[in-house]
């Protein structure tokens, strides 16, 4: 039995010198019989995810091209035009809101991505109290999200809260958490990571735990430290994994809604008013907005896409990865 | 080792042309839809026409000819339905039992045997009532009769999300309201709610501490500040007045009441323009709410008090004086506050120089009939019990909410039953700007820079003239 | 932890990696112990000062939550909705997520990508065309119109990380199944997912979360009360407009808690271990 000393290449877990390929003859007719076996296995999934959802986005996107005005008789459509983007474009509260989004998600991610990898790092050697542990952790990630808000609300409540009393412990003289732009946008920034780095930990602990067991004991052998261990080893053989939990974590950062709804209703003025603020806003409050409610929907939508082009070269490696 | 697949180039494209096409179709399709979706969800409400029978418990008499409504084509929906089935949406009116909702309903089945009314608890918060309302009677469906906030009605009615009432029911239904709630309920000449129950702005005081310093129930704001600093300074509460600033829509409610006491308004009578800088009385108003919070007599958190904030402090007895709705007296008295027994209710103090009481602007919240509705007549009978004396009184009288209905509210026993409502015939009333259907927009170009104000981020002539060209350019068709 | 076998006794522990996870911990553990508490506190007095305990111990919140909302009722229309998107969820998902990893389709970027955008989108925007298409059908009030949406919706997700999974498995293990002549479906099943449990544990984790607390469509497809989820019900049933009864929510928010912390008690074992060594290598 081969026992190597360096990681294996992240594109095969093949050990070295085997082809994984059968006799060639055979090889094409396999590979086709596979590949409709793979559009078969996938099918399901994928038509039903069309019916669902093709239909309301589509439409949602069309409505933001579209001058259209919400009555009880229904949507009623007219024109083509670009008229929404550009207002929400010139709308300063918007500019603001996709600021502080980006901003906020970018925040965020980094402090979930290093505490929730520090949680998954300990969690994988407990061998007993494990599951306790993930169950306890696992709650703030399983509270409804307007629960959360209230919770934190109470906690930051100017009279009455833990939160606020901590921070009078530090020298702050009748502290208003939530009145100050800075401190509101923090304030909504540690319940939000309160509430989320289980997610990342445990999407992080799933992928350390199905690492293979072998090169940790060739490192052993081999008098790694851990630090090295940790960086040269875990961390490449993580990186889709890392990748993973980054990806969808930014894809629900940029929907942050329920947290400022309730703390601090977009305020103090718009400081805290998200994106999802504002689109929920201009669909519902503003009068007959439901056009520019749409576009900032869309651009929302295709803000995040384009972010995740500009990792394209991540994802082209991660989606490559055992294609064929 | 990994390989990326030997097939020969062309049916690589082949395949990449099936996908083009799968999808191109999808969208395809869904345009389609979209583009006849606007006409399908033509959801015309019929009537049912039964035309007999009397009238029940209600108000009006409906004596007149029913008028034709195009595309509901006609029908006889003036209130006089006897049977059907009604989806009613309202959210929870109180938290103890037994649940005010129910007892009417079953009252009014009581009295309409055939009619069956089913209640959907809506969500309490107002804004989240809204939007999911929004997206249900856009789509096409949504509850039949619905109870909603007193300024909903500009942009509900603009909206056509509910049906105009002035069409099915007489003048004299409508003069059975007290004065200006109609009004506050019209949009465009139409009266699209019907008052169900009030609220206003009340002034709540220690009755206990002001006896024990002998001071009298102030008249004037200025009287309330320098009352507050006395008993602060005697350690006697920590603060002096509570009320609401929080970046949220109460916000603009205590602004009315100051704003309209140092003579200002919002909008002129056109609802086109703001005339918030036209003279001097918004600045004197913010800026005597911003020196309540950097004089002490109010709390600092004040920027983001909310009614339950302040209705705490108070029940703590933290505060001498507060502002708040009329649930505020019963929630004062009931178990776990400090402050049972020591509660007294008045109108609203106002500026000095003014005459006695200030305003307290109009709360509360008003019937909708949904246009998608398929028995608009039973709806709209629903609707004229609920707002009739029978129905009033049990609110009043079983559930201290401030009645809608004038005879109702005039009546002794009902002004007895309660120490709020004994004070509502003392008190004089402001809406809120909101006849317009952008009242939203208005609303939070007010509330914004009134919380920031009070909360000192901003001065308040900046605040004034921030909100003032806010909503000229909301008005003129700027922002969303 | 070889250089911390030398310490004894507490000391082992004290690294500089433990202390930052145990601060963390702790960070997390404090709220929560603020919400358990609190919903034990008299609910009209729980907002007038701080107290870092109840000063009467009383149940009264449960009791009220319990009533004021047909709760049971709650609870039985999240756990339907909830177990059946999971359940459709983790059985699609794993088949998708499968075929997208393993199997040689062509396109599978373009499949990937549009799966990413699908959960992109902002779900306010999609609830208005998604009511029309409900209300059209007759499906409005009934648990086919949310198990709909959330799988569909958290299907996207699933797939991503089930294939993440999935990939994580030496081929040798299929090889195994193929060269003993079993069907791709039960190369799935019996070699594959086994090896996967991590990943399907997490899936199903957070799939089962993202329904049972799921509020926006729960409220604006299902608003007869009887059909009302456990978020709609606490939004619907608990307060008036100006009350927060910080009370109610915290006990209905500690009960709602309990079945996702059985789901993850019952289920941890399956992170417990991943591959286990020897099968292949021999």
């Amino acid at each position: 039995m081969a026992v190597t000393s360096a990681p294996p290449p992240a594109t095969s877990g093949l050990p070295p010198g085997v082809s994984g390929r059968p006799l060639v003859g055979r090889h094409d007719v396999f590979r086709r019989q596979l590949a409709r076996l793979g559009w078969g296995f996938s099918a399901p999934a994928l038509i039903f995810i069309a019916l669902v959802t093709v239909f309301p986005i589509v439409y949602s996107v069309i409505i933001s091209f579209r001058h259209v005005l919400l009555y009880s008789t229904g949507f009623h459509m007219s024109g083509f035009t670009l008229n929404n983007y550009a207002k929400i474009i010139h709308y300063g509260p918007w500019r603001y809101a996709v600021a502080f989004t980006v901003g906020y998600t970018v925040v965020t991610v980094l402090v979930e991505l290093v505490l929730g990898m520090g949680i998954a790092l300990v969690l994988e050697r407990l061998s007993r109290g494990r599951g306790i542990m993930m169950a306890l952790l696992l709650l703030p990630w399983s509270l409804i999200t307007v629960i959360s808000a209230r919770l934190w609300q109470y906690l930051y409540d100017p009279s009455v809260g833990a939160a606020s009393k901590l921070v009078q412990l530090f020298g702050a003289h009748n502290p208003v958490i939530l009145g100050h732009n800075a401190s509101a946008i923090i304030a909504l920034m540690v319940a939000d990571i309160w509430k989320t780095t289980p997610f990342v930990a445990i999407i992080l602990l799933a992928g350390l735990v199905m690492l293979p067991q072998d090169v940790y004991e060739a490192a052993e052998v081999d008098g790694a430290s851990e630090w090295a261990t940790f960086f040269r080893i875990t961390l490449p053989m993580l990186a889709p994994t890392i990748g993973l939990a980054i990806l969808f974590r930014v894809l629900q950062a940029f929907g942050l809604f329920d947290l400022p709804n309730v703390l601090t209703g977009g305020g103090p003025g718009h400081a805290t008013t998200s994106l999802a603020i504002l689109g929920y806003q201009a669909m519902f409050e503003f009068n007959q907005a439901w056009g520019p409610g749409a576009a900032i929907a869309t651009s929302t939508a295709l803000l995040v896409v384009l972010g995740c082009l500009c990792f394209y070269r991540v994802f082209k490696a991660q989606a490559a990865r055992e294609v064929g | 080792m990994a390989s990326t697949g030997n097939l020969p180039v062309r049916s690589v494209w082949r395949r990449r042309g099936f996908h083009t096409a799968a999808a191109a179709a999808a969208i395809a399709t869904s345009v389609a839809l979209a583009g006849c979706g606007s006409s399908s969800n033509n959801n015309n409400s019929s009537t049912n026409t039964t035309a007999s029978g009397g009238l029940g418990g209600g108000g009006g008499s409906g004596t007149t000819t029913s008028t034709t409504l195009g595309k509901t084509g006609g029908g006889t929906a003036k209130g006089t339905a006897t049977s059907g089935s009604i989806k009613f949406w309202a959210s929870p009116i109180t938290t103890s039992s037994p649940d005010p909702r129910k007892v009417l309903i079953t009252a009014f089945e009581k009295a309409y045997p055939h009619i069956k009314v089913t209640l959907e608890s809506a969500p309490s918060d107002t804004d989240t009532n809204r939007s999911v309302l929004s997206s249900q009677i856009g789509g096409g469906g949504g509850p039949d009769v619905y109870m909603g906030d007193v300024i909903w009605p500009a942009q509900f009615g603009s909206q056509k999300f509910a049906v105009p009432l002035s069409k099915y029911l007489p003048n004299s239904y409508f003069n059975t309201f007290a004065p200006g709630l109609i009004a506050g309920a019209t949009y465009n000449g139409q009266v699209y709610g019907a008052p169900f129950f009030e609220d206003q702005g009340f002034l709540y005081y220690r009755k206990d501490i002001l006896k024990a310093d002998h001071l009298q129930v102030p008249k004037t704001w200025e009287q309330l500040v320098s009352e507050s600093k006395q008993i602060q300074a005697k350690k006697q509460t920590k603060y002096g007045y509570v009320f609401q600033a929080a970046d949220y829509e109460g916000a603009t409610c205590n602004f009315m009441e100051f704003l309209t006491d140092a003579g200002g308004k919002v909008l002129n009578s056109s609802a086109n323009k703001s005339e918030l800088s036209a003279n001097n009385a918004a600045v004197k108003a913010l800026t005597f709410m911003h020196s309540l919070v950097s004089s002490g007599v109010s709390p600092s958190g004040e920027s983001t008090y909310q009614e339950a904030n302040a209705m705490n402090a108070f029940d703590a007895g933290d505060a001498a004086f507060l502002r708040n709705w009329d649930y505020a007296y019963s929630t004062s008295q009931a178990s776990g506050s400090k402050v049972i027994g020591k509660v007294g209710v008045a109108p609203l103090p106002t500026f000095k120089g003014q005459s006695y009481p200030g305003y307290s602007n109009i709360g509360g919240w008003n019937l909708y009939v949904n246009p998608n509705s398929k028995n608009v007549a039973a709806d709209i009978t629903f609707v004229k019990w609920m707002t009739g004396t029978k129905a009033q009184n049990i609110l009043a009288t079983q559930f201290s909410e401030i009645p809608t209905n004038q005879s109702v509210r005039t009546e002794s026993k009902v002004v007895k039953s309660n120490a709020v409502l004994a004070i509502v015939p003392k008190t004089r009333l402001v809406a809120r700007p909101a006849q317009t259907p952008k009242y939203a927009a208005v609303s939070q170009a007010i509330y914004q820079n009134v919380s920031a104000a009070v909360g000192g981020s901003k001065s308040p002539s900046a605040a004034i003239s921030a909100a003032n060209s806010s909503i000229n350019s909301t008005l003129s068709g700027g922002g969303l | 932890m070889m250089r911390n076998r030398r310490r004894t006794g507490v000391r082992r522990y004290l690294n500089v990696m433990n202390v930052a996870v145990f601060l963390t911990v702790l960070f997390v553990l404090v709220p929560l112990y603020f919400m358990v508490v609190s919903s034990f506190k008299n609910p009209n007095t729980i907002g007038q000062s701080l107290q870092l305990w109840p000063a009467q111990w009383t149940v009264k919140n449960y009791t009220y939550v319990w009533t004021a909302s047909h709760f049971g009722r709650n609870i039985l229309n999240s756990l339907i909705v909830s177990v059946c998107s999971t359940i459709l969820v983790l059985a699609l998902g794993s088949m998708a997520g499968y075929a997208l990893g393993r199997l040689p389709m062509r396109g599978k970027l373009p499949i990937l990508m549009t799966l990413l955008m699908i959960s992109v989108f902002p779900v306010i925007g999609v609830i208005a065309p998604l009511y029309v298409v409900l209300r059209t059908i007759g499906w409005l009030n009934s648990y086919q119109a949310l198990i709909l949406p959330y799988t569909a919706f958290n299907l996207p997700f699933a797939i991503w990380i089930l294939r993440n999974y999935f990939l994580g498995i030496p081929r040798e293990m299929e090889e195994t199944g193929r060269i003993d002549g079993a069907s791709p479906m039960r190369t799935l099943v019996q070699i594959i997912m086994p090896q996967a449990a991590p990943g399907l544990f997490t899936a199903a984790v957070f799939c089962f979360t993202a329904c049972w607390t799921e509020y926006l469509m729960a409220l604006s497809f299902d608003s007869n009360t009887n059909m009302h989820t456990i978020p709609v019900a606490i939004g619907s049933a608990l307060s008036t407009i100006y009350t927060v009864p910080y009370g109610p929510y915290f006990a209905a928010s500690c009960m709602a808690a309990v079945p996702i912390g059985i789901l993850v008690l019952v289920f941890r074992k399956s992170v417990v271990s991943g591959l286990t060594s020897g099968a292949v290598k021999g």
